[in-house]
């Protein structure tokens, strides 16, 4: 026992006197005290009304933070079991007589506790965090909150302790039986990639069982178990031994007590002997090539010898990384990531893609880039030390070669190891298409995907990574520095300095996304240039890295200067001119068209513009303007110039009752094309020719314009005014700002082309902070449901103050090898000039709503009724085309039936790039992105049918948002989202006809709402009070429209929604409301079920249903009686998710199932009034299961317990 | 073609100094340089082979300057450092092949016969195909002679080439390099006193980065000429001979001191005379130093 100690208190003692432990210890410190008070970091979820400082969020990080600490434990750990090896002590120690298990456990007993000092650094912080928090006044803004200390010591009896015994187990165990760091290392990065495999499981919940077995660190298990939590819930819940939780954690602690048990008995002091090599050929002693004499040599020093001496050191260097364990290592976990995005790599819905080339350079691709960087980063060093290590280094540094060469060799072989690595990916992703049936084989995509993005990234990073090891000159420091280069000079550059350019953002270019219909797209012309911009970057800076290549025992910074003087030769001042001036052109050349003709404000000068445009001209938001209620559109568009330009004729009409004598327009958004947070200021240029006005104001920076007319517009008098927008592309961007107008592909609507009318509340800035910061009062909020507030009423969420409904006509021209479409009939189409025009008509008035695309399209026509059924697809992608005319025919069969006409003459579905992730509802015409619908494989007929859902979902919103509209209020997004969702699971419903089939697609809309709240930064809502929230107007107003149905009748529901939409379809306004909506169908409900109208509707309400008992006894009759007892009850939740235990009152099915859970044997609807009760049923035979709520309608947030196995009663 | 060294300077940054104001002119042939650990050879030697910077002074190796042009030294120079590794997984003939490269044998046929040619000198053409990490420390030591003759180098530097040979090893090396000696620059950095003897035509000591003696063996030799005495004395006595005479040496003879002592005359009774040696003058100069 006191050699035990000895060992124990050695292993710490040592630990202590090292200052890494405090490094961390002070490092993951200072992490979480800044986490718990900065606002700005949102790390771990603290968002919204989760305090800095939750439960939940330090269980995050300390979660989050064990992988960094896995690196820590490998280093305590493989030092502890191999520093006698490696000081030359194990000879001496091991020939005393220590004991065994008190050196092995002393040791191993000794590093776990070393270990887990610094992930205590988290709750340090925490505490810290707290306190500080608490002095500045955070508890009084709810951002802070109490702090128990049994958090902290749940978190280490959980996270910290098991993590850190598990990690040590495994590298004590492998240093142990390998004695290599660098196997300790690797074990390392297996685990690591564990974690990283883990979470591509997460991503569909049909293998989230998965991630939390491979996970080590327990955090995928954690998130799993929390993932309904809701805000209150993260402040309040403290991690406990939770069901995935505890799973994880005794499956790797029982991993990690076998593994150090076998090592612990496998291991043995006496070393082993070393192996001998025996080579199996004898070698001949060849006699005949003897020479005695000197044989006379000419010496050459030409350029001939210069590449037979970068030869030679190129494929020494090379031998040297391909014969290493490291890159086999890494070979092989390149290639196992990627077998794994490729065999599991799903989209939503459980669904898999067809394997087309496009879907699989994106998982290839990402995979190579960071491997490639793995192998720049680590092999940088290992060349550069390569000499040193070996001890050659003076033999060599003294021989006349130019250190160029050898440095070029270098950088090449690193530059060939990372291409060769990149090939073997492309390789097996190639294999695994043809495996699969895809032999559409685009070869020269992966070749060109290759040369744009992994060839110059190889070589700018090789090239710059070898002289940063050469300018160092230490080659633990030059690792250091280059991952902070890699990950820190982004972060510096755009988000320090905010200058958002890749001329200063070090060996990055512009990136693209392959998609089948566009290609690579415009980005390659920058990113080619930016390429070749960094590669000369490079080449400059081996240049001058030559120079300094260190030959011999060169020491100090003053030494090395001098010395590399000396290399100054002619031949190299030549070359590094040379190369200074390519450089120099062509950084000119690019920041004359990334700054030069392609401007763009930084996130700063949008937000000034945007606070100065409210400041100035949120007076004008209530003035009275005409509305557009006629639009002639002219637009060209020429695909390969990616250039729009369009004239179209507006008609406006004043419908107030006064005259209005001056036009308000704001002429751009200061949103962003890719997503809300890229804020830009649009770049279509928009001229408006009013007749017989004048311009009064033009505010050309925040694009404001007013015109005066000369006679004022009376009241129902309307008038023709000319727009002229265009976009114009010149050059190449810094980063393309316009994904709409593209090769193949263009996809651009009104709202680019038409100028807002008056004020544009878009523009204004929405985040309080910004607000704050820039003198603005807290942003209004959307009108909310009780004002019964008439002007707002006026306006439909969609097109608000523009327009009312109009009508629409479109002459669209492109290029002539492509279709152009826009909303409406064909009514004429024809050639001129080498290009294709169409001239379409809308068949009925519709929403200022339209779309203008073009591309080279297959089409595939059908009819319906009088109805066109229309796809226009890409030739590469026709799966799926027959499967979505079907879904276009069964939505217009159901909505014809149950809410009433469909107005157009054709419902088309087009094709789009896959840079958008949605499809959309114009007037019948759907774009539909190519990254969905059309590559997904439905050929498993068993599989949810996700095409039949979405096409059914954009068919309903041509009723529900294009016949019926809501009013700009609150619950808007219910009438036309809740609405359109319903219809088509109601299209799906009748289509399968089963209830369990059904159950398993509601499945993702549960996992939609229950997570989309937990994630809330806002509050939720009720249904009818739905804002912009995704979560409830898809999410939860599915599922609660679809029980509705269940409980009231489809016929009853689909009653009320087609006599709503008769009162509103294409009427002006008032525009409706949810209440209005309540008002159809409060009469259609049997007062026993009124109370779901104020469940589920009026308020947000969760159930919570257990079954307690289920047994069977044979009845006389020779029948069965199942008796259940259920615990029961019902939640109701505020606007901050304080959740209430209510006295239940509502109804639930309670089902019988027999052996698989498939079969429903008898389902009965029971009135539940108590918490706890019990139910009979008679039965012919004996069922296996009971549960409840079997259809899962319900909003539940733990359905395991729904179910219970069947017993015979005693 | 003569080696040059005009007033090299060279100090640590530890404060060490290496080289002090040193100068010494060195013809064609062997030259052997003694010096106790530490004296400076080795930060001389590296200097001569272009690896490190001087403080100051200049070195010439007839036309070229060492200091300033390293380029044209490393075309004619030949390097042995004084401990050197290899490559792992190389053979023996791919490293020599390497280096011949590197020393501008361009052609290959050239390079085959050259390398063959070496590897039967340096009696490791059996074990061409070996890996030579795997070789023992004299084959290495070997190897590396070896690579130091690629090249017709004008200057050859040899730093502590012996250490690790055994006997007839050394014999062979010494013949290798008498063999090339006869119109190239030749410098033998060693602390083996008998190595110089046997082979150098000119030799110098060097001691706290300075030379302290530098001629030719035989005449450095004569110089101590009937001033050398030796006498057996008990161990007790040793302190005491030290503080009344200069000894130079004392080395055990059946377990007992046998000292070397420098005077005129004789010293006192039981001191005889003996015949100087270059060890004698090695310690003479470097501990009256």
């Amino acid at each position: 026992m006191t050699m035990f100690k000895a060992f124990f208190l050695q292993e710490i003692i040592t630990g202590f006197r090292r200052p890494m432990l405090y490094i961390f210890l002070f490092i993951f410190t200072a992490i979480s005290a800044i986490g718990a008070v900065n606002l700005d970091i949102t790390f771990g979820g603290a968002t919204g009304t989760v305090f800095k400082n939750a439960p939940y969020v330090i269980s995050m990080y300390t979660a989050n933070l064990s992988i960094i600490a896995l690196l820590i434990a490998t280093a305590y750990f493989n030092n502890a079991a191999l520093k006698d090896y490696q000081n030359n002590f194990a000879g001496i120690l091991f020939s005393t007589s220590i004991h065994k298990a008190s050196y092995y456990f002393g040791r191993f007993l000794g590093s776990l506790c070393l270990a887990t000092i610094p992930l205590l650094g988290v709750f340090l912080g925490f505490a810290i965090g707290t306190q500080i928090g608490l002095e500045y006044g955070m508890e009084a803004t709810k951002k802070i909150g109490a702090l128990a200390p049994y958090v902290f010591i749940n978190n280490f009896l959980l996270f910290v302790l098991p993590n850190i015994f598990v990690f040590g187990a495994i590298i004590f165990a492998i240093a142990n039986k390998w004695k290599s760091t660098i196997i300790s290392f690797i074990a390392t990065i297996i685990i690591i990639v564990l974690y990283l495999l883990s979470g591509t499981f997460m991503n569909d919940i049909s293998t989230e069982g998965f991630a939390v077995l491979t996970d080590v660190t327990g955090l995928r298990a954690y998130t799993i178990d929390t993932k309904y939590f809701t805000p209150i819930e993260k402040n309040t819940e403290v991690v406990s031994f939770s069901s995935w939780l505890f799973i994880n954690r005794m499956l790797w602690i029982s991993i990690a007590i076998a593994t150090i048990m076998i090592s612990y008995f496998s291991f043995s002091f006496v070393q082993k002997q070393q192996k001998i090599k025996r080579s199996k050929k004898k070698v001949n002693p060849t006699k005949s090539s003897q020479t005695s004499y000197l044989p006379t040599i000419n010496r050459r020093f030409d350029i001939h010898t210069f590449w037979l001496q970068y030869s030679s050191f190129f494929k020494s260097n090379l031998y040297t990384i391909l014969k290493s364990n490291t890159f086999k290592i890494l070979l092989f976990f390149g290639a196992l990531i990627l077998l794994n995005k490729l065999v599991n790599g799903f989209e939503y819905f459980g669904l898999q893609s067809y394997h087309v080339t496009s879907k699989i350079i994106a998982f290839n691709r990402p995979i190579s880039m960071i491997m490639g960087m793995i192998i720049t980063v680590f092999f940088s060093g290992e060349l550069v030390w390569r000499e040193r290590k070996s001890n050659i280094s003076q033999v060599i540094d003294s021989t006349p070669h130019s250190s160029l060469t050898v440095l070029l060799a270098k950088i090449s072989s690193l530059i060939v190891t990372s291409i060769l690595f990149d090939i073997l990916l492309i390789i097996i992703a190639i294999l695994y298409q043809l495996f699969n049936g895809y032999t559409n084989l685009e070869i020269t995509v992966y070749l060109l995907d290759f040369l744009y993005t992994g060839l110059p990234t190889y070589v700018i990073w090789s090239c710059i990574l070898i002289s940063l090891q050469i300018f160092i000159n230490n080659k633990y420091l030059a690792y250091f520095i280059s991952i902070l280069l890699i990950f820190l000079i982004e972060f510096l550059v755009i988000d320090i300095f905010g200058i958002k350019s890749y001329m200063l953002n070090l060996g990055f270019s512009p990136s693209y996304t392959y998609s089948d219909m566009n290609g690579f797209s415009r980005v390659v012309v920058a990113k080619n240039w930016l390429n070749l911009y960094w590669m000369l970057f490079g080449f400059l800076l081996v240049t001058i890295a030559s120079l300094f290549w260190i030959r011999g025992t060169i020491k100090g910074i003053k030494n090395r200067y001098n010395v590399a003087k000396k290399y100054i030769t002619k031949r190299y001042a030549i070359t590094f001119l040379t190369c200074s001036l390519l450089f120099g052109i062509i950084a000119s050349f690019v920041y004359y068209n990334t700054q030069v003709i392609n401007t763009y404000h930084t996130i700063t000068d949008i937000k000034k513009m945007q606070a100065s445009y409210e400041k100035k001209y949120k007076k004008y938001e209530h003035i009275a303007q005409p509305k557009t209620i006629a639009i002639k559109y002219g637009v060209d568009i020429y695909p390969n110039k990616r250039n729009v330009s369009t004239t179209s004729v507006l008609t406006i009409q004043n419908k107030s009752n006064t005259p209005i004598d001056s036009l308000h327009y704001s002429l751009f958004y200061f949103i962003g094309e890719r997503n809300a947070e890229d804020v830009q200021k649009s770049k279509w240029i928009k001229k408006l020719h009013i007749p017989n006005s004048k311009l009064v104001l033009n505010d050309e920076e925040l694009g404001y314009q007013i015109f005066q007319l000369e006679t004022p517009l009376a009241p129902n008098c309307s008038m023709d005014i000319i727009l002229d927008t265009a976009y114009i592309s010149r050059g190449f961007e810094n980063e393309i700002s316009n994904i709409r107008v593209v090769e193949n592909g263009t996809f651009f609507d009104s709202m680019h082309l038409l100028p807002s009318t008056g004020y544009e509340s878009y523009n204004e800035l929405t985040n309080e902070t910004d607000r704050k910061e820039a003198g603005l009062p807290p942003r209004k909020p959307t009108t909310t449901l009780a004002e019964k507030d008439s002007e707002y009423l006026q306006e439909n969420y969609i097109s608000r103050k523009a327009s009312d409904w109009i009508t629409i006509e479109t002459i669209i021209s492109t290029a002539d090898d492509q279709i152009a479409i826009s909303p409406g009939s064909l009514v004429k189409q024809w050639n001129e000039n080498g290009r294709a025009y169409f001239h379409y008509k809308n068949d009925h008035p519709s929403l200022s709503f339209t779309n203008f695309m073009s591309a080279r399209y297959e089409v595939a026509k059908k009819k319906w009724n009088d109805i066109d059924v229309e796809v226009y697809y890409d030739k590469s992608h026709p799966y799926n085309v027959a499967m979505m005319q079907e879904a276009v025919e069964k939505s217009l069969d159901y909505y014809s039936k149950n809410f009433g006409p469909y107005f157009h003459k054709q419902a088309r579905i087009i094709e789009i790039p896959k840079y958008y992730n949605f499809a959309q509802a114009f007037p019948g015409t759907m774009p539909y992105t190519e990254g969905g619908g059309f590559i997904t494989n439905l050929s498993n007929k068993n599989d949810n049918n996700i095409i039949y859902a979405i096409v059914a979902h954009e068919m309903a919103h041509q009723y529900w948002a294009h016949q019926l509209i809501g009013a700009n209020v609150e619950g808007a997004t219910m009438l036309s989202e809740s609405f359109a969702e319903y219809s088509a699971l109601m299209v799906m419903k009748n289509e399968l006809k089963d209830d369990m089939k059904m159950k398993q697609f509601l499945d993702y809309d549960f996992e939609r709402y229950l997570k989309g709240r937990s994630n809330e930064t806002q509050k939720e809502v009720p249904l009818l009070k739905v804002k912009d929230q995704g979560y409830i107007h898809y999410g939860k107003g599915s599922l609660v429209l679809y029980a509705l149905q269940d409980y009231i009748g489809q016929e009853n529901l689909n009653e009320a929604l087609r006599t709503f939409l008769n009162a509103y379809k294409y009427k002006e306004g008032p525009y409706p409301t949810t209440l209005d909506f309540i008002s159809y169908l409060q009469p259609k409900i049997p007062t026993h079920l009124q109370y779901l109208l104020t469940d589920w509707f009026h308020e947000i309400t969760l159930y919570e249903y257990s079954l307690a008992k289920a047994s069977y006894k044979t009845l006389p009759k020779g029948n069965y009686e199942v008796a259940v007892a259920i615990n029961a009850s019902k939640i109701k939740v505020d606007s901050l998710g304080n959740e209430t235990k209510v006295p239940p009152h509502n109804w639930v099915d309670i089902g019988l199932f027999a052996e698989d859970n498939e079969e429903l044997l008898v389902s009965k609807r029971v009135l539940i009034d108590q918490e706890e009760m019990s139910f009979t049923f008679e039965i012919d035979q004996i069922p296996a299961n009971a549960v409840i709520d079997p259809k899962r309608l319900l909003i539940e947030l733990n359905i395991e317990d729904n179910t219970y196995p069947i017993a015979k009663s005693k | 073609m003569n080696l040059i060294l005009n007033n090299l300077n060279k100090t640590y940054a530890n404060g060490v100094k290496a080289l002090d104001n040193l100068s010494l002119e060195i013809s064609s042939g062997m030259f052997g340089l003694l010096g106790p650990n530490g004296a400076g050879k080795s930060s001389l030697m590296r200097t001569l082979s272009t690896l490190q910077e001087v403080d100051s002074g200049s070195a010439f190796l007839g036309e070229i300057d060492i200091i300033k042009n390293p380029i044209a030294l490393r075309k004619v120079l030949g390097y042995l450092p004084q401990e050197f590794g290899v490559y792992p997984k190389i053979t023996a003939r791919q490293l020599l092949d390497h280096i011949a490269i590197l020393k501008g044998v361009s052609a290959k046929k050239e390079r085959k016969e050259l390398v063959n040619y070496l590897l039967q000198k340096v009696n490791l053409y059996d074990k061409r195909n070996k890996e030579v990490k795997g070789f023992s420390g004299g084959m290495k030591q070997r190897i590396g002679i070896a690579q130091a003759l690629i090249g017709n180098p004008k200057l050859i530097i040899v730093d502590e080439p012996t250490a690790g040979l055994d006997p007839g090893e050394r014999n062979r090396f010494h013949n290798l390099l008498a063999k090339v000696a006869n119109d190239v620059v030749v410098i033998l950095s060693t602390h083996i006193v008998e190595d110089v003897r046997e082979l150098c035509q000119n030799m110098a000591i060097m001691n706290h980065g300075q030379i302290i003696c530098h001629g030719k063996p035989q005449q450095v030799i004569d110089e101590l000429h009937n001033k050398v005495w030796e006498k057996l004395i008990h161990h007790h006595e040793l302190e005491s001979y030290h503080n009344t005479h200069t000894v130079i040496s004392n080395k055990m003879v059946g377990g007992k001191p046998l000292i070397h002592v420098l005077s005129d005359e004789k010293p006192s009774e039981g001191f005889q005379q003996v015949s100087p040696t270059l060890e004698d003058v090695f310690f003479s100069k470097i501990n009256n130093n």
